[in-house]
C-alpha cells in the first residue's frame, strides 16, 4: 500500500512538474527548433543569394574547413586570445581580488566602482576604447603613453595593435568579473587553516600557496570556467572594432562564422563553422565543469 | 635605529598601496570620465592635438542625439537615437516580463520537484549560457523572413528568450530555493495545492530575489548586441547597435558616439548600483553566492 502511494505521488509530482514547466519548455522548443533547422543547414550548400542550388551535401562544409587556410588562422586566434585572457585575466584579477581582501582603505568605494565597466555592453565599451584608442596624436591614450616615452601605438591599424586592443578592452570589461568572484571567495574562506598555518610558522607566501590557492580552488576554477567559455566566443568587441581586421588578425571562429553568413551569405558553411565552434566549447566547458564538481568536492570535504 | 627602519619600510608598504590602489582607480574609472568629456566637446576640441581636457564645454552632441539628427557641419547620416533607446526598453522589458511568466512556474517546479530527465533540462538551460550566437542568428535570420518576425519587437522578444529564459530560471530557481522546506509542508498541512505554495508561500518570500532576476535580466537584455544587429532593422535597432551607426564611411561622429554611449551605460550604472551584492551571483547564474 506504501508502495502504491508513492508511486501515486511520483506520478502526481512529474504530472505537476510538467506542467509547471510547460510555457519554459514551449519557449525553448522554439529555440531549440531553428537550432535544429541550423545544424541541417550545416550539411547543405545553402547559400541565400542562389536558394536554387540548395543541395544536402553531407559532410563538405566541415572537410572544407580544413582547406580553408582562414580557418585555421581564426582557430589559433580563438585559442590563443583565450589561453592568454584566461592567464592573463584570472592573473590579474586574483592580484585584485587578494589586494581589496588586504584591508585597503576605500575598499568598497574601489569595489562599487569596479562594478561599472561590468555591466556595461561590451559594444559600449569597445566604442569607448575605440575613442581614446584613436591613432593619431589626438587619442588620449597615445597622448598619455607620450609622457611615458612611448611613441604613437597604431592601435587599430596595425596586426599586432589590434590584437592587443582587443585584449585590453576585454580585459577592462572582464577583470572585475573575475575579481570580484574571487574577492567573494576569499571572503568566504575559514580562518581556522589561518590560525593553524601561522603557529606553524608559516610566511605570507607559504600562506598563499598552501593555505589561500587551494581553499580558493572552486572559485577559481569557476572563475577559469566562465573567462573561457566567454572568450572562445568573443564577438561584440572584436565587431565594434576591428571586424576580424586589419588582415585578417583579429578574425576568431565567431567572426569568421558571421563573415561567411552574414557577408557573404553562405550560410551552410557558416552554420558548419559555428558548429564546430560549438563542438570546441562543448569539450572545454565539459573538461572545466568536471574540474570544477572535484576541485568543489575536495574542499568540501 | 633599528625602529626608523622599519618605520621606512612600513611607510614604503603604505605608498605602495596608495599606488595601486590610485592605479586600479584611474584604470576603472578614467574611461568614463574621458567618454563624458568627449561627449560635451565641439567637433573641433574632439581631434585637436594634444588632446584638450580643458575646453568650452557644449551639449551639442547631446541635443542632436535627442532631436535625432545632426546639427552642424555633418549631414549624411541620422541615427534616429531615441528611437534606439525606446526599441531598448521595449525589447528589454518584453523579454523580461515573458521570461519571468514562463520561468517563475519552471522554477519551482526545478527547485522542488523530482521529475524524469531534470537534471537534463537543468544542463540545456545552463549550456545555452556558453552557446555562441551565431548559432541561433543564421537559423533565426532565415526562419524570420520567411514568417515575418524580422526587424519586429515581438521577433526580437522571442530571440532574447535564449539570453533570458534559462538565466531567469536558474537565478530564480536558487532564490526558490533559500526558502525553508518546512514553511511549503506546513502551508501543504493547512491544505495547500502545488499551485498555492507557490502564489501564497514561495512568490510573496521571494519577491526581492524576484526583482533582483528582473533587474539583471532586464540589464542582459539592453547589453545585447548579437541578436538585434542581425534580427532587427533601422526601425528596431536597440542602442548597443544604434551606437555603432555613428561610425559610416565617410566619418566617424566622436562626439555624438560618445554621448550615445554615455546615455547607453546610464541606466546600468544606476541598475548596478542597486543590485551590487546580486551581480556576480547573476553573471554566474546563481553558481556564486
Amino acid at each position: 500500500m506504501d508502495i502504491a502511494r508513492k508511486r501515486r505521488r511520483w506520478r502526481r509530482d512529474t504530472l505537476q512538474s510538467y506542467l509547471l514547466l510547460t510555457p519554459a519548455l514551449v519557449l525553448l522548443a522554439g529555440m531549440v527548433y531553428p537550432f535544429g533547422l541550423g545544424l541541417y543547414y550545416s550539411f547543405t550548400n545553402y547559400w541565400l543569394q542562389y536558394p536554387n542550388r540548395f543541395r544536402f551535401v553531407w559532410f563538405d562544409n566541415y572537410v572544407d574547413l580544413i582547406e580553408e587556410p582562414l580557418f585555421v588562422r581564426a582557430l589559433e586566434f580563438t585559442l590563443g586570445f583565450t589561453l592568454a585572457a584566461v592567464v592573463i585575466q584570472v592573473g590579474l584579477g586574483l592580484a585584485v581580488a587578494l589586494f581589496l581582501h588586504a584591508r585597503v582603505p576605500g575598499r568598497n568605494v574601489i569595489r562599487a566602482l569596479m562594478l561599472m565597466p561590468l555591466m556595461m555592453p561590451p559594444v559600449i565599451t569597445a566604442l569607448m576604447w575605440k575613442i581614446m584608442m584613436a591613432s593619431t596624436t589626438a587619442g588620449i591614450l597615445n597622448h598619455l603613453l607620450s609622457f611615458l616615452g612611448v611613441d604613437p601605438v597604431n592601435w587599430f591599424g596595425s596586426t599586432q595593435g589590434a590584437i592587443v586592443s582587443v585584449f585590453i578592452i576585454d580585459t577592462w570589461g572582464n577583470l572585475p568579473f573575475i575579481a570580484l568572484i574571487l574577492l567573494g571567495g576569499l571572503q568566504a574562506l575559514p580562518t581556522e587553516p589561518y590560525e593553524a598555518a601561522r603557529v606553524d610558522g608559516a610566511g605570507t607566501a607559504a600562506m598563499l600557496r598552501y593555505v589561500t590557492l587551494p581553499l580558493l580552488s572552486p572559485f577559481l576554477v569557476l572563475a577559469v570556467l566562465f573567462r573561457t567559455m566567454d572568450s572562445l566566443r568573443i564577438f561584440d568587441v572584436i565587431y565594434a572594432t576591428t571586424l576580424g581586421g586589419p588582415n585578417d588578425a583579429t578574425t576568431n571562429l565567431h567572426i569568421m562564422a558571421y563573415q561567411f553568413s552574414f557577408q557573404w551569405f553562405q550560410m551552410g558553411k557558416g552554420m558548419a563553422q559555428v558548429i564546430t565552434l560549438l563542438m570546441l566549447v562543448g569539450i572545454v566547458s565539459y573538461v572545466l565543469m568536471r574540474l570544477w564538481n572535484r576541485a568543489a568536492e575536495s574542499t568540501a570535504q | 635605529m633599528r625602529s626608523q627602519a622599519r618605520l621606512y619600510r612600513r611607510s614604503a608598504h603604505t605608498v605602495a598601496i596608495a599606488v595601486a590602489a590610485v592605479v586600479l582607480l584611474v584604470w576603472t574609472v578614467f574611461p568614463f570620465l574621458w567618454i563624458l568629456l568627449t561627449s560635451l566637446k565641439s567637433p573641433g576640441d574632439v581631434i585637436s592635438v594634444p588632446p584638450a581636457f580643458v575646453f568650452t564645454p557644449t551639449i551639442d552632441n547631446y541635443a542632436a542625439l535627442v532631436i535625432g539628427e545632426q546639427r552642424g557641419q555633418y549631414s549624411s547620416t541620422r541615427p534616429d537615437f531615441p528611437r534606439f533607446f525606446l526599441n531598448s526598453m521595449i525589447i528589454s522589458f518584453g523579454a523580461v516580463a515573458l521570461a519571468i511568466a514562463a520561468g517563475i512556474p519552471a522554477a519551482y517546479a526545478l527547485a522542488r520537484f523530482s521529475f524524469p530527465l531534470k537534471n537534463a533540462l537543468g544542463f540545456v538551460l545552463m549550456s545555452f549560457r556558453f552557446v555562441p550566437f551565431i548559432a541561433f542568428v543564421i537559423p533565426l535570420y532565415i526562419l524570420y523572413q520567411q514568417v515575418g518576425l524580422y526587424n519586429t519587437h515581438a521577433g526580437l522578444i522571442l530571440a532574447y528568450q535564449l539570453i533570458t529564459l534559462p538565466f531567469t530560471i536558474w537565478m530564480l530557481r536558487s532564490f526558490f530555493m533559500e526558502i525553508p522546506l518546512e514553511i511549503q509542508e506546513a502551508a501543504k498541512i493547512d491544505g495547500c495545492s502545488a499551485l498555492g505554495v507557490l502564489t501564497r508561500v514561495i512568490l510573496p518570500l521571494s519577491m526581492p530575489g524576484i526583482a533582483v532576476t528582473v533587474i539583471l535580466g532586464f540589464m542582459f537584455c539592453w547589453n545585447a548586441f548579437n541578436y538585434p544587429l542581425m534580427l532587427a532593422g533601422r526601425q528596431t535597432f536597440p542602442v548597443t547597435v544604434g551606437a555603432i551607426q555613428f561610425i559610416s564611411y565617410e566619418q566617424v561622429l566622436w562626439g555624438q558616439m560618445a554621448a550615445a554611449t554615455i546615455v547607453a551605460a546610464v541606466p546600468q550604472l544606476v541598475l548596478s548600483l542597486m543590485v551590487q551584492k546580486y551581480i556576480v551571483r547573476g553573471l554566474t547564474m546563481g553558481a556564486v553566492r
